[in-house]
């Protein structure tokens, strides 16, 4: 039987993997896009941490086997380890690159208690309002538009920064997460892209 | 490892990357290969964003090398500022060696 395998371009390099392999890829690259959030360097970082995966991929391949598994992968990711960003980068707080509102509240969306992708949520909190008077007027918006609102929705999806969690907030419904999901492998692919 | 020791590790994990890094130009394999087996020992998901925050502060800056093998490397080496900052980081490093052995005899 013939395997079924991926390209996936890391950096400067390109390498094969089977779809488990691949789901754990994205899963590690997004959770660490997640932990570079407001870091200045994110897309540095990226670049480096996804060339040193492909770097271990291609060195732990096992001779005339040309798609990377689980097996694979796994030793891989765990030389290269947890990614830990240096404590305090205190020249760049990361809410400076976020709108913010005239109380000093920022322009965000909360992934933590959301329908959707938790714009309303993040609209809400930055002028102000009730949340549920925010989500009733994206409605009335959308009828009344006749759904192009849910254009504005998806490009405040894509665009708006996440806010961090707070202590002791909700976990993320399992709608919230896929969109977050989707977000983040999307401006991955755009970075990917652009550099 | 005792919990007490960890934030001295990561306190000094900068200062002996910058040390590393003024011995020649490095790449990251070289600077892991240097560490491992030290109580300093990394991993590349460490050393990433620390390279990057101390390039942003000008303290190391890199150049891409072709390998012989695979894609180009980045090979850092410290910048002048890099050099100042690491002499001033071994000085206070030996005057706070000093303090420590002097005091509580």
């Amino acid at each position: 039987m013939k395997r079924i395998a991926t390209t996936v371009v890391l950096n400067r390099s390109s390498i094969q993997v089977d779809d488990a392999a691949n789901a754990r890829l994205e899963a590690y690259l997004a959770d660490a896009a997640r932990t570079l959030e407001g870091n200045p360097d994110h897309e540095e970082i990226l670049g480096d941490l996804e060339q040193a995966v492909a770097d271990q991929c291609t060195r732990r391949l096992p001779p005339g086997e040309s798609i990377v598994t689980l097996a694979v992968l796994e030793p891989g990711l765990a030389e290269i380890g947890p990614l830990q960003v240096p404590g305090a980068t205190p020249d760049v707080p990361p809410a400076t690159s976020a709108a913010r509102s005239p109380i000093g509240r920022p322009l965000q969306q909360i992934s933590e208690g959301a329908v959707i992708a938790g714009v309303c949520q993040g609209v809400a909190r930055y002028m102000g309002l009730d949340v549920t008077l925010v989500r009733v007027l994206a409605l009335i918006l959308l009828f009344l538009t006749g759904g192009a609102a849910i254009l504005v929705y998806a490009g405040l999806m894509l665009l708006l920064p996440y806010a961090p969690a707070e202590p002791g907030a909700p976990a993320i419904r399992k709608l919230p997460l896929k969109c977050r999901e989707l977000v983040l492998f999307l401006r991955l692919k755009l970075t990917a892209l652009t550099s | 490892m005792d919990a007490k020791l960890t934030p001295i590790r990561k306190g000094l994990l900068e200062f002996l990357v910058l040390k590393i890094v003024g011995t020649r130009s490095v790449y990251v394999p070289d600077i892991l290969r240097r560490l491992a087996g030290t109580e300093f020992a990394t991993q590349e998901g460490t050393l990433y964003p620390l390279l990057s925050k101390l390039r942003r502060e000008e303290l190391v800056k890199y150049e891409w090398q072709e390998s012989e093998s695979g894609p180009p490397r980045k090979y850092y080496q410290l910048t002048e500022s890099g050099r100042t900052q690491l002499a001033a980081l071994d000085d206070y490093w030996q005057q706070i060696n000093r303090t420590v052995s002097d005091i509580g005899r």
